[in-house]
């Protein structure tokens, strides 16, 4: 019985910590992602500033539906279910600004449209209560 | 197929929307897409502002069509850069959302098909055939009637662009030597 309930426990401190380290985590790719988005950015890289800055955003956007839902979208398909379900203002920015993600192999990104992307993983922080 | 694609829809947009144009494989008639490309084109306001605002027409859309709506936003300048790979598809094949027209009349041109055939070599029942199938038969309406095209002379019909699967499937049925040419005519 007392092995069983050491088990449990150690389960249970296992969940918390995972989903503490997703936190972490998720915060940490954030502002590294957005970092290197504005390194490139001063060097007019604007296709890559665009792509990393969407991705700080995607991170924050994993952030924000975790402290929000306790879980983490595992693809894009989920992320864009879950916030058109749960957080439409959310998902108004993600399906806005993706398919520049998405173009970004093919078209050439303009620093407008950079400065329009930072706003929005700017603002996504805001949310979240992340310093970036 | 997908039906009642390219008309005019009741949507509330901002005066800075210049055209909202449907383009891509949808155009087509006889297409079956799997989702519905829009440009939509701005007169020269901030990009932030266009993206807002292309959102909230996408929405509008979303809730017009059953198909998923991919939108893009463009003023004259990013409409016209080397770096627009849709900016010729969009040209010649986009329909205006809000006006019933071309794209391209904005700009005071029609764009068209031309089909170059030749019937050399062809039996005559071929030709009848071949006749048939433009013109139609015993009151039957052929390509031409049902379409809209017109037979600028022997050899050599002129359609709308939205037809240009259907043109291309029947008249490549019976003849495999024809070629397509894209042509923007002076309104």
């Amino acid at each position: 019985m007392l092995y069983f309930l050491l088990g449990m426990n150690a389960v249970g401190e296992g969940i918390g910590g995972s989903e503490w380290g997703k936190k972490e985590v998720l915060e940490r790719t954030a502002k590294e992602y957005f970092s290197s988005a504005r390194e490139e950015f001063a060097k007019e890289r604007y296709n890559s500033s665009v792509v990393l800055f969407f991705k700080a955003l995607v991170a924050l956007v994993d952030l924000y539906v975790l402290q929000n839902t306790g879980e983490t979208p595992s693809s894009h398909n989920s992320r864009f279910k879950i916030t058109k379900e749960k957080f439409s203002d959310v998902y108004d920015i993600l399906d806005k600004d993706f398919p520049f993600y998405q173009d970004s192999y093919h078209v050439l990104m303009t620093k407008e449209l950079a400065e329009v992307i930072r706003e929005d993983a700017e603002k996504l922080a805001q949310k979240t209560g992340i310093k970036l | 197929m997908q039906k009642n694609l390219h008309k005019k829809l009741e949507l509330n947009y901002s005066s800075s929307v210049l055209d909202i144009v449907q383009f891509g494989s949808s155009i087509f008639e006889g297409s079956e897409p799997n989702d519905i490309d829009v440009a939509v084109i701005f007169k020269s306001i901030p990009l932030k502002q266009q993206l807002e605002e292309s959102q909230n027409l996408k929405k509008q859309l979303e809730g017009q069509f059953r198909l998923p709506i991919h939108i893009k936003s463009y003023d004259f300048y990013s409409f016209f850069d080397k770096g627009n790979f849709a900016r010729e598809n969009i040209l010649f094949y986009g329909k205006s959302l809000v006006y019933e027209r071309h794209f391209a009349e904005i700009f005071g041109l029609i764009p068209r098909l031309q089909i170059y055939y030749s019937l050399k070599n062809f039996k005559k029942s071929e030709k009848i055939k071949f006749n048939y199938l433009l013109n139609g038969k015993g009151g039957k309406y052929g390509l031409l009637r049902k379409y809209g095209g017109v037979l600028v002379r022997p050899g050599m019909i002129e359609i709308k662009p939205e037809y240009e699967k259907i043109f291309s499937k029947k008249i490549g049925a019976l003849i495999s030597d024809f070629r397509i040419k894209r042509v923007l005519l002076n309104k």
